[in-house]
């Protein structure tokens, strides 16, 4: 090496040498060995991987809304609403939110059992489903057809159809679908009403958006009414999507609900006289717009309505004006409204009060929502009438075999009813629930079907939106369980008894009923999608999470049939005595009717009193303090039907006489969550129904006992300064 | 002659303008904000918050990175909520007041996103930052929640939680002894960035939302870059409706409320 190597070379070469000798390591042996890193970059600032999407339908309610769900690995990870889907337009509830946490439940029914009517536990006697598959079908062949029941929930809509279709071929009576919503709603008295005013059953819709005076009659249409995701983001294009015009919305219910304190007046009233107030409204709007008042409130006596409603004459004046000022006003009747004995008169005057306003079919009014694909008359929710007609039937015996799926009427439906003797009169209960709630524990069998994220399906929308939808499902994830589709288990049982079964569901599997049952959507060419052949249908079908009218239906609606019908609403308050109360259930903002074993659900804090966990008593400051009960009191509510404790809550924004309940707690059994943990107001309903045969539930009278006890309620508002100073000045 | 000083302008460590302006930011529409919950329930199931138990709950530890608040005014039959519901959530404080508290550095503000961090692998639990917090935005990890044995279930002698299997990877799950608070769905921004920045492009006005904007039926929560003039939420912020909570204590929130009415 003849040239000199200065000590500058020197460092360079040695410095490349060793970058070299690191970079010849690198491939060497050494790099089989993980570097362990720092933990410096947390996941929120790295990749882990790609999501897979699917569309698919919400089961937490009967609405129909569309969701896609994120999943990873095979995990579902996050449900979010669905954009293309017209009921919600991507946009989802606390409740849908919270679905995975009913499919990542700890307390799943986890495998076909023998229950043996062994509450409060769920069996461990496990049996294969080829067994399972024999007992229903033995269940079905071996009796008569006549002492066949199968009850349903509200959702899903493909497997009461698949039902519907069994029963009807072998002449079992028609499957009856009931949810706790339905109930409260008194879904049964608006669709009685529409059929006498509007020409036609079922939920109309009301165009909320477009009205700019809203009367709600406790339609509490932001928490659970009807289709609460459609109604909601209409209430939000009533407030703001229009220039210079912001909706006002009136609210008469006896209670302030989470619905109420959005209204910019909240009006209370004795439960029982909305229709009277609605009578009164409309004569008074008459008046003002110089009409002769139509027949149907001619009979009114104005200032009787103010003597028994407790509304007074010039807020009965006020909202008359604001309703004969306006250009698109809307009357809505609400669950608590027509769950009364005279509930359907009621129904019948606050339709007739848009008839007044000539607002049936416009914009901003009341129109019958379209009918969703594949719809008959008998998918509508059983009444209480009904179901009350079917313990009767089972209590004497007339009833051998039993079907439950999707329901849980041990819980839902009233005490007084006498559920739990009805089950216990009828030989061969078979319980398809996917969790362990009462009325599983109480059946012969429980033969699981997957959660609704598991599971193939569809449903239909009953209103909240003006065009027909029809919201797909599939499965996003595999089931995590020994489950099987209760669809595949019918249609298995039918192959097995042969005849007249297999020819009623002559099916390979739940999928091709399905495409049996969306086939004649091909054909259709106003739909959200074409496509020429039913595989590339289902394929878009579930690609979309469903198929939907693409454009909007108007309908001509005559009001005459309305205004000329003579309505005659008789009060439904009665006179209370000494240390009576009206009684007021409402179904749970947060938890719904079947939202109580997920956890995150029970840790939503009730809109309204902030309470989380557990159930209370709304009761009126002034009155609390009257009968010297204070907050976390533990109180009984007597009833002619029962009683139930739990404890006060104070609350500001409730009528004296009146005390309120949330229902959807008060299970006893339903996994860990929810069992043990607060209480039923249906235990002190007593069975008594309207002309609908709807329960008359609101307003019911009753005691309130001292029981001494005290309960701490968990609440998220802070307890100081919440009745200090400023707020309710001790008298 | 007497001079008004803007805030917004000069903050009491001599904010430049740009640090004020902020970079993400949200308005909240209290006309429409109906107090469903929705984004709450859509908060914890994004960002694996863990729900605390009844008697947890009543001791006011609950983990909500998001809450709604509604505050009486009146008394019976006059009675109202004033001003309608209210969601509140860390409000990404151009001057947090938590931040020069942390003995550890565990609540940095980000000079690229103009948020306040939350490092909880840094965090040691001195609780300081929810002290100084003027909105009660933070919440703390008083247990081990999301592995108490009576959420699991035993199975072949082993404790499985099934719950686990919704965890959200791109969150970290916090432990006991850790302070948290509302990100912004700070991993929605950075893949949505990442996505914009492998196209080429900067990320477009309503691209993606945090979790609770995207849930909110009602459209009441509008998220997006308020350095932005023409974006919605700027729009929104600037209508006339605008307040910022507390603002006279010179936090800068990045949030914005609209009144009712």
């Amino acid at each position: 090496m003849s040239e000199k190597i200065t000590r500058r070379n020197f460092l360079k070469l040695t410095t490349a040498g060793a970058a070299t000798a690191a970079i010849m390591t690198g491939c060497g042996p050494s790099s089989r060995y993980v570097t362990r890193e720092p933990y410096v970059k947390m996941p929120e600032y790295t990749y882990n991987g790609l999501s897979t999407y699917y569309a698919t339908t919400c089961r937490e309610c009967a609405a129909g809304c569309g969701i896609i769900v994120r999943t990873m690995q095979g995990r579902a990870i996050k449900v979010e609403g669905n954009p293309q889907n017209p009921i919600n337009l991507g946009k989802t509830c606390a409740r849908g939110q919270a679905t995975l946490h009913g499919l990542y439940n700890p307390d799943r029914v986890e495998n076909p059992v023998r229950q043996g009517r062994s509450a409060p536990q769920l069996s461990t006697a496990q049996v294969s489903w080829d067994e399972a598959i024999q007992t229903v079908s033995d269940a079905l062949s071996k009796t008569n057809a006549s002492e066949v029941a199968f009850l349903m929930g509200t959702a899903p809509d493909h497997l009461f159809d698949l039902v519907s279709d069994l029963t009807d071929a072998i002449g079992a009576p028609a499957p009856l679908r009931f949810s706790a919503l339905s109930m409260f709603e008194a879904r049964a008295t608006l669709s009685k009403a529409a059929e006498d005013l509007l020409g036609q059953a079922g939920l109309p819709f009301f165009d909320i958006s477009n009205a700019d005076v809203v009367v709600s009659f406790g339609a509490n249409f932001l928490e659970t009414w009807l289709s609460p995701v459609a109604y909601t983001r209409s209430y939000a294009k009533m407030r703001r999507s229009r220039p210079r015009t912001r909706g006002y919305m009136v609210h008469f219910e006896t209670q302030m609900s989470q619905t109420a304190a959005k209204a910019d007046e909240w009006i209370p009233l004795l439960p029982g006289t909305e229709g009277l107030v609605a009578l009164a409204l409309g004569k008074l709007v008459a008046q003002l717009r110089g009409i002769s008042a139509p027949r149907a409130f001619a009979s009114v006596n104005v200032q009787q309505v103010v003597e028994t409603s407790g509304v007074s004459m010039e807020q009965l004046t006020r909202v008359a004006e604001l309703i004969a000022e306006s250009h698109a006003p809307i009357a809505i009747p609400g669950g608590q409204a027509l769950g009364q004995s005279n509930g359907l008169a009621a129904a019948e005057a606050i339709l007739a009060l848009n008839a007044l306003v000539d607002n049936f079919g416009q914009p901003g009014g009341v129109s019958l929502s379209p009918l969703a694909p594949n719809a008959g008359a008998h998918h509508r929710p059983a009444n209480a009438q009904e179901m009350s007609d079917l313990v009767a039937k089972m209590k004497s015996g007339k009833i051998k075999v039993l079907f439950i799926h999707g329901v849980n009427p041990l819980f839902e439906l009233p005490q007084s009813f006498g559920f739990a003797e009805a089950l216990h009169a009828t030989p061969t209960v078979i319980s398809f629930a996917t969790f362990p709630d009462e009325t599983a524990l109480a059946s012969d069998y429980i033969f699981p079907d997957h959660h609704g994220l598991e599971s193939w399906g569809y449903q239909r929308s009953q209103t909240g939106v003006m065009q027909s939808v029809l919201s797909g499902s599939q499965p996003v994830v595999a089931p995590n369980y020994n489950t099987r589709a209760t669809a595949d288990v019918f249609i298995e049982a039918a192959r097995l008894a042969g005849g007249k079964f297999v020819q009623a569901l002559p099916f390979a599997d739940e999928v091709e009923f399905i495409q049996s049952k969306i086939e004649n959507l091909i054909a259709r060419t106003d739909g959200s999608f074409i496509a020429p052949e039913i595989n590339a249908f289902s394929a878009y079908f579930q690609q979309h999470g469903g198929w939907w009218a693409s454009s909007a239906e108007s309908d001509s609606l005559s009001a005459a049939n309305a205004l000329g019908k003579s309505l005659n609403v008789s009060s439904a308050a009665a006179p209370i005595g000494e240390n009576e109360f009206f009684f007021l259930p409402f179904v749970s903002p947060t938890l719904g009717e079947a939202g109580a074993n997920k956890p995150w659900l029970q840790e939503l804090p009730d809109p309204t009193t902030t309470v989380m966990w557990n159930t209370w008593v709304a009761m009126n400051p002034n009155t609390a303090h009257e009968l010297g009960i204070e907050n976390d009191d533990v109180v009984r509510i007597v009833s002619e039907a029962g009683s139930v404790e739990a404890p006060v809550y104070k609350y500001p924004a409730i009528h004296p006489n009146a005390v309120a309940m949330p229902f959807g707690q008060g299970h006893t059994a339903y996994g860990r969550f929810a069992a043990g943990r607060g209480a039923n107001p249906t235990d002190v309903l007593a069975p008594s129904f309207n002309e609908a045969g709807d329960l008359a539930f609101a307003g019911m009278k009753v005691r309130i006992e001292k029981t001494g006890k005290q309960q701490p309620l968990s609440r998220l508002e802070s307890r100081i300064g919440v009745y200090g100073e400023g707020m309710y000045e001790e008298k | 002659m007497q001079m008004t000083v803007d805030l917004n302008r000069v903050g009491a460590k001599g904010a430049i303008a740009e640090a004020a302006e902020g970079k993400w930011g949200m308005s909240i529409d209290r006309d429409l904000c109906t107090g469903c919950q929705a984004c709450v329930a859509a908060c914890a199931m994004e960002n694996n918050i863990s729900f605390v138990g009844e008697e947890d709950a009543g001791y006011g530890r609950t983990q909500h990175w998001i809450r709604i608040e509604r505050f009486w005014e009146g008394a019976y039959p006059n009675v109202k909520i004033a001003g309608g519901y209210q969601p509140m959530m860390c409000q990404q404080c151009g001057h947090a007041p938590c931040e020069p508290v942390c003995p550890v550095f565990a609540t940095p503000h980000s000079d690229a996103e103009q948020l306040n961090l939350q490092v909880y692998n840094r965090c040691i639990g001195t609780r300081y930052c929810a002290n100084n917090c003027p909105y009660q935005a933070r919440s703390f990890n008083w247990r081990d929640y999301h592995t108490m044995p009576e959420r699991g279930n035993m199975v072949n002698g082993k404790l499985v939680f099934p719950l686990h299997n919704q965890f959200n990877p791109d969150v970290t799950v916090r432990r006991r002894g850790v302070m948290e608070k509302c990100t912004f769905c700070i991993q929605r921004i950075h893949k949505a960035q990442d996505k914009a920045k492998s196209e080429g492009r900067e990320v477009m006005d309503g691209e993606f939302a945090p979790a609770c904007a995207q849930a909110c039926p009602a459209d009441a929560i509008t998220f997006g870059r308020i350095d932005h003039k023409d974006s919605l939420v700027s729009q929104r912020s600037n209508e006339g409706r605008g307040v910022k909570h507390l603002e006279d204590l010179n936090t800068l929130p990045r949030v914005t409320y609209l009144k009712e009415g």
